[in-house]
């Protein structure tokens, strides 16, 4: 391939995920091979970006215009990547990637599987853009919506704009956009502020995070924006301070927007002003609630209010305040820029747009996804994610973060949008997806989320900070084979109550992950209780294992991977677990080939 | 404005809230964390009423919803009930032994579940009354701390505080009893922390500490202020009304 005049750029992603994977060793290792070689005639740009969502795949290199992107890349294999593809223009089958649905190595990731059935609005930029470098934002189209908004439009045509897009509130709860400018905007009581939420606490969530990281301008552009629609002149971000990069490159892209007039005084030579600053989260999962963020920024306990008064008339100091999630602000420009009606034809009717997942669990490509709303569950999970470990049996969908709910195979075909995940008891919540398969207990999910939340309620509220902990000791009960089947209509007498009387947000959908298990999988709560057994072999008090013995075929990988020599067996016969020495682990029953280990009961001690 | 509350109707100010307007009306709404003179904390969520606007029906707590032109207010239903019943078992959980809540359990016949009922002596319910009681009076000395499950009230990082006055109003405040206080030989002690008792001088009886009357003191801007107890102070109040108005009638 001739080089003249298509100049190679080596894009590295440097996201917090393939940082861990010394992904910047391989950027450094690049700059440093390629540095004054004389055999190379036009040398490649080398860019250090954002995250690409195939966290699990990286380190990831893409090098334009050949199109070759290469996965799990190594420092050691920078040397080859440099004399092969770079000089000979040979791709290394070696470091592609494998598409387990089309069973082959893809050369471009864009027709992976994973990659192609998405449709990118608030990730456009990300993995494509060096994050501190504003050039590169400016090339994609960056700031032009700011330029459209400053000097052709009126803080009327905004606001309308944005509310004809039908884009609703990226951060859960799905409020219109528009609407909530709309009603800041008619207050006349000044200052007014604007809120970024950038407290990001779900786990398993990241999509905010790789924003942050990725392409930070695109944030500070939309809060210009909407600082100019609702006549503000100042903006928070509020970051939790575990996103170390994330507030870095936020901190970085300001200064440079401010250096370059898109922050400040005047800007633009519009005469209007606006400026950002950064407000450091401490770590409180409750803070990412409207009003607890707002008193953290304020400096007092991050313990919400009642908002019978909205935080549009009465937010920050008592001002009227507009507060976005980091997606939402990352939508703005591009809706600006090209219109409410391009907007409106991707995603379905009242849910217009894309909405970034991050697909995690027993899936076999994890990372982030960014979706028209209204695409099947089951496409998310079979098409992009590939489908189940191991091709394991599918068993629930955690959708909404820890305010969610467990979502069963019969609903695989749930469009994703706001109000069909809330009308089947879950949660759009900040979209992060956990896939479950047949080892996974859904008892212990529900515990597990009650022990977060009740770590992280405010405590403030009775019903809230109480109920948790009574349902958490319930659940625990359970999973510790202590049940009673009094103890389900308990949960839900309990459940019910927290989910009307609690004040926040929080309280009122922390039943959920109980709520939703119970509706959708209460047998597994009966076999727990009465049968103490625990199905998915999760829960130790309640599970043995036993190998089947007109299954096995007496591998022995199983007694080799015992870690206190409970299984024996002579080759090629049948193995037999020793119940008594047997630590529960589970080893044997993940390696087994043929899946015959098999889980019985607390006294279930069958052979 | 007129609000209707369980069919009557009342005449409610602007910026008022549910449970300030029933108060002055002898509605009864059953609370924990609301006291007269303070503004409503929304905590111990005992007050949730139910409101109709319209053709939509809500449940809010009744201290902290300002009222609004139309709305109208059932204080009581088989739904609210059965919530307020839950709120009490659920304190019922967390302070079994408590007198208080062992009472309104039994007004409300709320039984108690021994398996899940806390086993540790617990008396606090968290409503946040002497927290406010103390930044009403300035000190400042107490906050809640902490999160979740292990949250509590304390002085910072549970020291002696120096900013505490020792003047008890916490305890005065608090609806379950749940603060140690205790005057004996001259000395309170609160908030691990002693403080020395001043004499009254009329009766002579151990009333205050000395900071809280230095505190006082301080706030009135004066310091020749005689050191006289709560019940000297009536006693002597009264005989200068009885003085003052012995000509009238």
């Amino acid at each position: 391939m001739s080089e003249i005049g298509t100049k190679r750029r080596i894009l590295i992603c440097c996201g917090t995920g393939c940082l861990a994977n010394n992904s910047y060793e391989v950027y450094e290792r690049l700059r440093n091979g390629l540095k004054g070689r004389d055999d190379i005639s036009v040398q490649p740009e080398i860019k250090a970006t954002g995250c690409n969502g195939l966290c699990e795949k990286g380190p990831v290199v893409k090098i334009y215009p050949d199109g070759i992107s290469y996965f799990k890349v190594a420092p050691k294999d920078v040397d080859e990547i440099i004399e092969k593809t770079i000089l000979r223009n040979e791709v290394i089958n070696r470091l592609l990637y494998f598409d387990t649905n089309q069973k082959k190595k893809i050369t471009n990731h864009i027709d992976a599987s994973f990659y192609k059935h998405q449709h990118k609005i608030a990730l456009r930029n990300i993995g494509e853009v060096d994050p501190l470098e504003t050039d590169d934002y400016i090339k994609r189209d960056g700031f032009k919506a700011l330029h459209k908004v400053l000097l052709e439009m009126t803080p009327e045509e905004v606001i309308d704009e944005v509310e004809k897009s039908g884009l609703r509130g990226r951060g859960g709860a799905g409020f219109p956009t528009g609407t909530k400018w709309k009603s800041c905007y008619k207050f006349d009581n000044f200052p007014k502020y604007v809120v970024c939420n950038g407290d990001e606490g779900d786990p398993g969530a990241f999509m905010d995070r790789s924003i942050m990281e990725g392409d930070p301008n695109t944030i500070i552009e939309g809060m210009i924006i909407c600082g100019y629609a609702i006549s503000s002149h100042k903006g928070f971000l509020y970051i939790r301070d575990e996103y170390e990069l994330a507030r870095k490159n936020m901190q970085l892209a300001i200064d440079k927007a401010r250096s370059l007039g898109y922050l400040g005084k005047d800007i633009l030579g519009s005469g209007f002003e606006f400026d950002l600053e950064i407000v450091r989260g401490g770590g409180a999962f409750v803070c990412g609630e409207s009003s607890a963020l707002m008193a953290s920024i304020e400096g007092n306990v991050g313990e919400p209010r009642a908002k019978y008064i909205r935080s549009v008339e009465k937010g920050l100091w008592d001002q009227p305040t507009v507060l976005n999630n980091v997606e939402t602000w990352a939508n703005i420009p591009p809706i600006i820029l090209n219109g409410a009606n391009w907007f409106k034809e991707i995603g379905s009717e009242k849910n217009s747009g894309t909405k970034v997942f991050s697909l995690v669990g027993k899936v076999k490509n994890t990372g982030l996804v960014e979706i028209p709303m209204g695409t099947k569950l089951s496409e998310l999970v079979f098409d992009i994610g590939g489908g189940i470990i191991k091709d394991r049996p599918f068993k629930a969908v955690q959708t909404g973060g820890p305010s969610g709910g467990c979502i069963p195979k019969k609903h695989m075909d749930i469009p994703l949008d706001f109000d069909s995940l809330s009308n089947i008891g879950s949660m759009m919540g900040s979209g992060g997806v956990i896939v479950m398969d047949d080892t996974t207990c859904m008892v212990e999910i529900a515990r597990y989320y009650m022990e977060f939340l009740s770590e992280e309620s405010c405590g403030k509220c009775t019903t809230c900070r109480e109920g948790i902990n009574t349902m958490l000791k319930i659940l625990t009960n359970i999973t510790l084979g202590k049940g009673q089947l009094e103890d389900i209509d308990l949960l839900e007498q309990l459940g019910e109550t927290i989910k009307i009387a609690s004040l926040c947000a929080l309280g009122k959908t922390a039943p959920n992950p109980v709520m939703t298990t119970l509706r959708f999988f209460r047998d597994e709560y009966i076999e727990h209780i009465v049968n103490k057994r625990c199905p998915a072999g999760v829960c130790k008090n309640l599970t043995t294992y036993y190998i089947d013995k007109d299954v096995c075929i007496g591998c022995g990988i199983c007694a080799k991977k015992c870690p206190v020599n409970a299984i024996t067996g002579n080759n090629k016969e049948p193995h037999v677990i020793d119940v008594g020495k047997c630590t529960v682990c589970g080893n044997c029953f993940a390696i087994c080939p043929k899946m015959a280990v098999k889980v019985g009961g607390a006294s279930a001690y069958a052979y | 404005m007129l609000i209707k509350i369980d069919g009557c109707f009342y005449e409610g100010n602007s910026g008022e809230t549910l449970m300030e307007l029933a108060k002055r009306n002898n509605i009864d709404i059953p609370h924990l964390c609301y006291k007269d003179g303070f503004e409503g904390l929304g905590r111990c969520r005992l007050c949730l009423v139910e409101v109709i606007e319209g053709k939509r029906k809500k449940i809010v707590s009744s201290c902290v919803y300002p009222i609004q032109e139309g709305i109208e207010v059932n204080t009581t239903s088989e739904k609210i009930n059965k919530m307020r019943k839950d709120i009490i078992l659920l304190l019922l959980f967390r302070t079994p032994e408590n007198e208080y809540i062992k009472n309104l359990a039994l007004e409300y016949g709320v039984s108690k579940i021994d398996r899940y009922s806390n086993k540790e002596e617990e008396n606090c319910i968290l409503c946040g009354l002497c927290v406010k009681a103390c930044e009403k009076l300035g000190t400042h000395a107490i906050s809640l701390v902490n999160r979740g499950t292990t949250k509590k009230v304390s002085t910072p990082f549970d020291d002696t505080s120096k900013d505490c006055i020792g003047c008890g109003a916490c305890v005065e405040v608090c609806p379950t009893n749940a603060i140690k206080l205790s005057d004996e030989n001259g000395k309170r002690t609160i908030w691990n922390r002693t403080f020395d008792l001043v004499k009254c001088s009329i009766c002579g009886k151990y009333y205050t500490t000395e900071e809280s009357l230095k505190y006082t003191l301080d706030m009135l801007g004066t310091d020749d202020e005689e050191h006289i107890c709560e019940y000297c102070k009536k006693k002597s109040m009264s005989s200068k009304f009885k003085e003052s108005f012995k000509n009238i009638y």
